[in-house]
């Protein structure tokens, strides 16, 4: 159950979740093309700003020119558009402005940088004007902002598959040995082989990582050893306690209502014994003990278990064997499988209606009636889980079903038909290992 | 007969040869590896009742030892080891039964004679009980040489009487002898009443009236 949260929680976390290389090409691809707009930006702001101060540098030393040629030749008139003097009465700061000016030399409006203002020379004011052309300089601009944007951006794609190439080489010890991790299972034998790395922290990484298997892998074995010892250690005094009990009822002195007593004793004896039992089958199954593998006829093999059970049990079992059904896995389990299958339905069946065994080509069904559905059906499967309070239930019967399905990749499932009002509990045989 | 008890569990060891001794058979106890392995070689024994883990040894190899000196005598194992393989490995060394523990006196005094009942060792296909007698090679059973019909699970239960005579049987221990394990699906024994009452019916008719009621809800096969 743990485990199944577990793998759930995993799935849905795994929803949003990127691969590393990818996050990594992700951020570098996003960064790249934020400096390269931002930079880009910057070198046309500063380009401009640096041709505008040099047009407008050129601009006063024009005018400055043009006043000192005034000073030894008052006709000048310059050179129209770019270089103008005239006479004027009215004296005028310098102002710079951009202006339009239809140029007819070149027959069309050109963008033009203006500084006009006032001089007066030998008592006379002057109006100078002096002009250079923008759009010169603009295309210089971005001639220049351009070519560093191409540059930057090969810079950059080079750069990206460099850097990917680089990750990938990196972590690839990382990558390999998590698919080892991913294939290496508690329960066999093998301990963990990691690829080395010479990265530090890789290689702490894989050191960490070997304690820790190999330590889960000591305890689980030493949790299944105990088990499987405990059972066998508990079963001399469960014989020594039932053999004194069987000493005592056939001694001379002992009455109806100590009889009973004994009596009770011997079948809680026996429920220790069933419990012990099953609880030494599933640890031999965890320690892989039945390899015994053969075809085993199920509608056969269903048939002989019910002959059985109608011995013991006024329930009748109907059997609809319409497929043939025919598995390979050990026979010891598949035996232990369909009884417990049965012996799960005749138990916590209802009035002693009729239990239904339904065998379809790759899967079995067997359903018996309730009244209503289980609180916690996703527990049903678990060890010592019980629903009803029945006292002779050891808690164990499904929980071996499920084990046996487990070992093989056979799917077990439970469901509560509502309008029937029973229970189904159905084995999937389609291996998913 | 004689029969040796080689088990290291006192309690378990002085129980069994209780049980045994009712039947006016001689039971001798060893209680470790060396005792029982000293036994075996100095006296012959009709039946061995072997603990597989005696404190000093195992009781695998006394069983080797056994038949290495073609000794005529019938071997049970006792164990608290169910898997399989201990099983087969004790059968295949010659053993004749193999019980896990824990087990009913009851049940092991039927293996016992069962294996008895081979022949092999100074037993025999038949059964009698006064006018009752069994064949347990055909299976057949006859009340003063008249043959009477049971079911399979009657004749059983018959044999299981006869064997356990004059002892407190309860209705479980019955039902685990009949059904084994499948017998814990008992809600309870009203089929074993019936199977009871059946076998009893049909001796009654023959005038062997040997099926009592013991404590309310045991039985006890006897004769008055």
């Amino acid at each position: 159950m743990v485990a199944a949260i577990n793998s759930l929680q995993i799935n849905n976390s795994t929803k949003n979740k990127t691969r590393l290389l990818r996050k990594v090409s992700k951020t570098f691809l996003v960064t790249s093309i934020l400096i390269m707009i931002l930079s880009g930006i910057a070198l046309f702001i500063y380009t401009r700003s640096l041709l505008l101060n040099e047009i407008e540098e050129e601009l006063y030393s024009n005018k400055d020119r043009v006043e000192r040629l005034l000073e030894s030749n008052p006709q000048i008139v310059g050179i129209p558009p770019i270089m103008m003097a005239e006479k004027t009465n009215i004296a005028q700061k310098n102002i710079l402005v951009d202006t339009l000016i239809y140029d007819p030399l070149q027959d069309e409006v050109e963008l033009f940088r203006q500084l006009s203002g006032t001089k007066n020379i030998n008592g006379q004011e002057y109006k100078i004007t002096v002009r250079a052309m923008v759009i010169e300089s603009e295309d210089i601009l971005f001639a220049i902002v351009l070519t560093f944007s191409t540059i930057i951006f090969f810079a950059f794609i080079f750069l990206f598959y460099l850097n990917k190439s680089r990750n990938e080489k990196l972590w690839k010890p990382f990558f390999v040995n998590l698919e080892k991790l991913k294939s290496f299972s508690l329960k066999s034998d093998q301990t963990l082989h990691l690829s080395e790395s010479n990265i530090i922290e890789f290689d702490e990484l894989n050191k960490e990582m070997l304690v820790l298997t190999n330590q889960v892998q000591v305890d689980y074995r030493n949790l299944k050893q105990f088990t499987e010892d405990v059972s066998h250690e508990m079963r001399t005094p469960l014989a020594i306690m039932q053999v004194k009990i069987d000493t005592l009822i056939n001694g001379e002195n002992i009455n109806e209502g100590q009889f009973e007593q004994l009596n009770s004793l011997q079948s809680d004896i026996q429920r220790l014994k069933q419990l012990n039992n099953r609880l030494i089958l599933l640890a031999k199954i965890d320690n892989h003990q039945f390899t015994e593998n053969e075809t085993i006829f199920v509608n056969e093999m269903l048939t002989q278990s019910i002959n059985n059970f109608k011995e013991i049990t006024q329930t009748s079992i109907n059997l609809d064997d319409n497929h043939e059904l025919k598995i390979v896995m050990d026979r010891t389990l598949a035996s232990v499988l369909l009884n417990n299958l049965l012996t799960n339905a005749l138990k916590h069946n209802l009035n002693n209606l009729p239990i239904s065994v339904l065998i379809y080509e790759r899967s079995l069904q067997v359903i018996n009636d309730g009244t209503t559905a289980l609180n916690h059906p996703e527990n049903i499967f678990d060890r010592f889980y019980k629903e009803s309070k029945k006292p002779d239930s050891t808690g164990l019967g499904l929980s071996i079903v499920k084990k046996i399905c487990d070992y093989y990749g056979f799917v077990p499932s439970y469901r509560f038909e509502h309008n029937k009002k029973q229970h189904i509990f159905e084995i999937d045989f389609n291996e998913k290992k | 007969m004689k029969y040796l008890i080689a088990e290291d569990e006192k309690d378990l060891q002085q129980s069994i040869a209780t049980y045994l001794s009712h039947d006016a058979n001689l039971c001798e106890t060893a209680s470790d590896y060396q005792e029982a392995s000293e036994k075996l070689e100095l006296y012959e024994y009709d039946l061995v009742i072997l603990d597989i883990n005696l404190l000093t040894g195992s009781g695998l190899d006394l069983l080797r030892n056994l038949k290495k000196q073609h000794k005529k005598c019938g071997v049970i194992i006792i164990s608290a080891n169910s898997s399989l393989d201990n099983k087969l490995e004790g059968l295949d060394l010659g053993a004749d039964d193999y019980i896990t523990k824990p087990f009913h006196l009851a049940e092991l005094n039927s293996r016992i004679k069962a294996v008895l009942r081979r022949g092999q060792f100074g037993g025999s296909d038949s059964i009698t009980f006064h006018e009752i007698r069994m064949d347990t090679f055909s299976r057949s059973t006859y009340v003063n040489d008249k043959p009477i019909v049971l079911t399979r699970k009657e004749y059983d239960l018959l044999l299981f009487f006869i064997t356990n005579q004059g002892r407190v049987l309860s209705k479980a221990i019955i039902a685990e002898h009949l059904w084994g394990d499948d017998s814990d699906l008992l809600d309870n024994f009203d089929f074993i009443y019936v199977h009871i009452n059946n076998l009893r019916k049909k001796l009654t008719e023959e005038g062997a009236k040997y099926i009592q009621t013991a404590y309310g809800s045991g039985y006890k096969f006897i004769a008055d």
